[in-house]
């Protein structure tokens, strides 16, 4: 996973998108970044493809506008990163990795942007994080969101390591209340309200960072406990309210 | 309902009496607590709301003549409801010698939210941790020496509903405090305190509280600023805030509260021990739970709804009235009472007056007693377990969708179910929702499709002798009237609508001695509410008809009662009456019915108007007082053409399509 940062950097000028947002073919935008941004992109058409069950060279060549496509491919497949031999395009194993953590790279960013900063449609903002991402930093984020098994398009992120130690230990981490299974108890990490005034009425109820909260149910409204006080509230309410499981 | 303490606050206001203010969250006990100082009974439910008005009562507490407030339950001083906001002014405008401040033993974390900011106004108190015994069962234990020595004030441990521990608490009141414990909060904050402070005049609490009210965007201080400072300063003030606003990210309304719950958290956490639970409190906490289940809720509810109907449509309406009107008046007290007048006042006319068609005793008293009591009474009951039980906030997790239909959500429920009480006091309570689009919507709802005690009573006799169908497509009209007729005002009606945030009582078993009291206390409202009401109506009709007007009225509503509702022409003496009261208007369809002359179409078509119909005179009045008298006027202009529109398509549905009923 080395990489020039700062030749892709001192393009990044020149960034510009050649793939409509929620791409024509299916596709979500791809990033475009010369160099070797130009193979991981290749990296991810094959990903995404595959995903759909036809990782084809034509379908490869469709799907991607760079002029130098095939000769790109050429040189991974000289360098033993993926075999263009079969029917279909397949990556050997160093090329898998590689694909993998760039395309877990690239969902974790949409989903940040999607749940932290409710930007919807971050393509491009996505594009410049999947870039500057340390594998640490992406285990944080991936942790900081949950291990959310999907981006907001739907397509599974790939799990890192991060989500199998999250499975076998049950770490804490940082959910919408909404997220909790009924029974569950959590404590309030932060709020991130729509309107001051819902802010202050739940803080003078004891909904506040620190407090530990029951969530009850979820139908037909959502019904928390505080101490041992019950509130209904709506789910919009619950949705800005971050936790972390205890 | 109807059976408030003493409200002539204003005389009392500046009295020399030792005045005592009840404060703290709903639902705590400050109502209970207040009875038990002053033997006045005010209503007391498991519910947060019940109080929406100030209360005042008088009592002699140790030897001295005292004035006892009890005030509408608040979560902050910084009021965010018409109730709150009238704790808050009480405190801000009306100095009180002691504030006690009620809080509920196993909320105390909540409680203690109100115990800092009495803290910052600095007005002498003292803290009353109530329902210790529900607290115990949960295991709860506080140690209250400790928790009186860290605030500084006097804390008594009481069960108001029990009696219990009130000795003490009379005599923490003889010492009550402000309390030394002051809340720290960030630099720039306590800048802009000091900054305001600066601004401010003279006042019953202390500045830096008004300050912090201020800070925390209490809109409604607004009008308090404004009369006590120039308005200039009232901007400068306001400056002042935006400018410590713009230095956070979060309202500096939430990062006060949540500077103020860290050292509630403090103080708990030195004076809060946890123990095992008792099982007690596990029973009631499933069914509380299976009340809102998205399953089994609805059997529920139904099975409520089912009793309810029992008791009150089938034993009330049937069984007592039958016993009342046909033995107890038909064969004793009516004929007894002819022939007593009879011999006593010798002219025909006082006669007819009195006990004739129209008679005074015949018709109202017969009515008010024989028929709307029984119902009243036994709905009363009903309706006062179901409030003590806490089932009714309930309620509110079931329907909140359904209400947002209408631009409402669920806690409006409350008011539209205290309707079903009486709409009158119903429309008081709307006071407890937060935004005026709000309380408009309910109070017009109310006025338009919730039928009261006294008329549903009398309604579910009627009903009880229909065929299921006939009162599904009763019931049925009434709440796709109702839907319709919210959703669309609430595109009309400018504003927007709330978050749904409703605090849920625990399931408590009644208190028998509670709603016996509270029964007793309702049924005396209604006999002096109802019956000179009745009597009144009475004495209209017997005049118009008299002086030939009934038959006028007749002549001129044919067209409308006859031709287009498809009603006999004495229905109209039904609405007429119905101005009065609607459930007089009730009983006179009741009477037409019991004597055969309405069918099961003419009962629903009849039924469905007067339920949709004009709200009584005392509803009226009180929406003119609410919501001023253009809106209650537009809606009652609304209201009248509508139901008698929707009796008239009803009855032309019903015989287009021959449904047999």
């Amino acid at each position: 996973m080395t990489r020039d940062r700062e030749k892709g950097g001192s393009l990044m000028a020149e960034h510009k998108r050649i793939f409509g947002v929620e791409g024509q073919a299916g596709h979500p935008a791809l990033c475009v970044l010369p160099e070797v941004e130009k193979e991981d992109e290749l990296f991810e058409i094959i990903w995404t493809l595959r995903e759909e069950g036809k990782p084809t060279l034509e379908h490869i060549v469709q799907n991607c506008t760079l002029t130098e496509c095939e000769k790109i491919l050429k040189d991974l497949a000289t360098n033993g990163w993926i075999d263009l031999n079969g029917q279909t395009v397949e990556l050997l194993p160093k090329g898998e990795k590689r694909a993998r953590e760039l395309v877990r790279r690239h969902r974790l960013s949409l989903r940040m942007f999607y749940d932290l900063f409710a930007l919807d449609g971050a393509e491009a903002e996505a594009c410049k994080f999947e870039h500057i991402l340390s594998p640490e930093v992406t285990d944080s984020v991936c942790t900081l969101l949950g291990h959310p098994p999907n981006s907001p398009d739907g397509k599974p992120i790939p799990r890192g390591e991060c989500c199998a130690m999250f499975r076998q230990e049950m770490k804490p981490l940082v959910a919408p209340l909404a997220d909790l299974t009924p029974g569950e108890q959590a404590k309030i990490v932060f709020i991130t309200p729509e309107s001051h005034s819902r802010l202050d009425r739940l803080s003078a109820m004891g909904v506040v960072p620190g407090s530990v909260v029951k969530l009850h149910q979820k139908k037909p409204s959502y019904v928390i406990q505080l101490g041992e006080t019950l509130i209904a509230v709506d789910k919009d309410i619950t949705k800005e309210i971050f936790v972390k499981k205890i | 309902m109807h059976d408030h303490g003493s409200k002539e606050g204003l005389s009392y206001r500046d009295s020399n009496l030792y005045k005592i203010l009840l404060i703290g969250n709903p639902n705590v006990g400050k109502s209970a607590l207040f009875g038990l100082l002053t033997g006045t009974y005010v209503t007391v439910s498991n519910y947060p709301g019940t109080t929406v008005e100030v209360t005042y009562g008088n009592a002699v507490l140790n030897k001295t003549r005292t004035l006892v407030i009890d005030t509408p339950g608040v979560n902050s001083l910084v009021p965010m409801s018409e109730d709150e906001k009238v704790t808050r002014d009480m405190l801000l405008s009306d100095r009180a010698d002691v504030v006690v401040q009620v809080a509920d033993t196993k909320n105390l974390r909540r409680g203690l939210l109100i115990t800092l900011q009495l803290a910052e106004m600095a007005v002498p108190f003292i803290l009353d941790l109530n329902m210790d015994d529900e607290a115990r069962s949960r295991g709860i234990i506080i140690n209250q020496e400790m928790l009186s020595q860290l605030l500084g004030v006097e804390v008594a441990k009481t069960v108001a509903i029990r009696r219990s521990g009130i000795d003490k608490l009379l005599k923490g009141i003889q010492h009550p405090r402000p309390s030394p414990v002051e809340v720290r909060y960030d630099d720039a904050i306590e800048g802009g305190i000091r900054d305001i402070s600066a601004l401010l005049p003279e006042a019953n609490i202390a500045r830096r509280a008004i300050a912090l009210m201020v800070l925390s965007g209490d809109e409604s201080l607004k009008g308090w600023l404004h009369a006590n400072i120039q308005d200039h300063i009232v901007v400068d003030i306001e400056k002042i805030r935006q400018e410590v606003q713009s230095k956070y990210n979060n309202s500096l309304g939430f990062l006060i509260n949540q500077r103020r719950i860290k050292k509630a958290d403090e103080i708990l956490a030195k004076v809060l021990s946890l123990h095992e639970a008792g099982q007690g409190s596990a029973i009631a906490f499933h069914i509380g739970r299976w009340s809102m289940h998205p399953v089994y809720g609805l059997p529920i509810l139904f099975t409520v709804l089912y009793v309810v109907y029992q008791f009150v449509g089938v034993f009330g309406a049937g069984t007592a009235v039958n016993f009342l009107e046909k033995t107890v008046f038909g064969e004793y007290l009516n004929p007894w009472m002819t022939k007593i007048v009879h011999f006593i006042v010798p002219v025909p006319l006082f006669q007819e007056l009195l006990i004739g068609d129209y008679g005074l005793f015949t018709m109202a008293v017969t009515y008010a007693i024989a028929i709307v009591l029984p119902i009243v009474g036994f709905f009363f009951i009903a309706f006062s377990l179901l409030e003590d039980s806490g089932y009714l906030p309930r309620l509110a997790v079931m329907v909140n969708k359904v209400f947002k239909i209408m631009g409402l959500n669920g806690k409006a429920v409350l008011p539209m179910i205290l309707g079903l009480g009486c709409d009158t006091m119903a429309t008081l309570t709307t006071r407890i929702l937060e935004t005026k689009k709000e309380r408009i919507l309910v109070t017009l709802l109310l006025a338009l499709g919730v039928p009261c005690s006294a008329q549903l009573g009398v309604i579910l006799g009627l009903v009880a002798g229909l065929s299921g169908l006939a009162t599904f497509i009763w019931l049925g009209t009434l709440v796709a009237m109702m839907l319709l007729v919210g959703y669309l005002a609430a595109k009309i009606i400018p504003g927007e609508p709330s978050d749904f945030v409703l605090e849920l009582p625990p399931i408590r078993v009644p208190q028998l001695s509670n709603i016996l009291v509270k029964t007793i206390a309702r049924v005396q409202w209604y006999l002096k509410e109802a019956v000179p009401l009745f009597i009144l109506g009475t004495f209209i009709l017997f005049v118009g008809h008299k002086v030939g007007a009934l038959a006028y009225i007749q002549t001129i509503t044919d067209p409308i009662v006859v031709n287009f509702l498809g009603l006999p022409s004495r229905a109209a003496e039904a609405f007429v009456i119905g101005f009065l009261r609607r459930d007089y208007g009730a009983a006179g369809l009741f009477m037409l019915s019991k004597e055969g002359l309405l069918d099961p179409t003419q009962i629903v078509v009849s039924l469905t108007v007067m339920t949709l119909f004009v709200p009584c005179i005392a509803n009226f009045f009180m929406m003119v007082k609410e919501r001023g008298m253009k809106t209650a006027l537009y809606m009652a202009a609304f209201i009248f053409p509508f139901a008698f529109c929707v009796g008239g398509a009803l009855n032309w549905v019903l015989r287009a399509l021959q449904i047999e009923l």
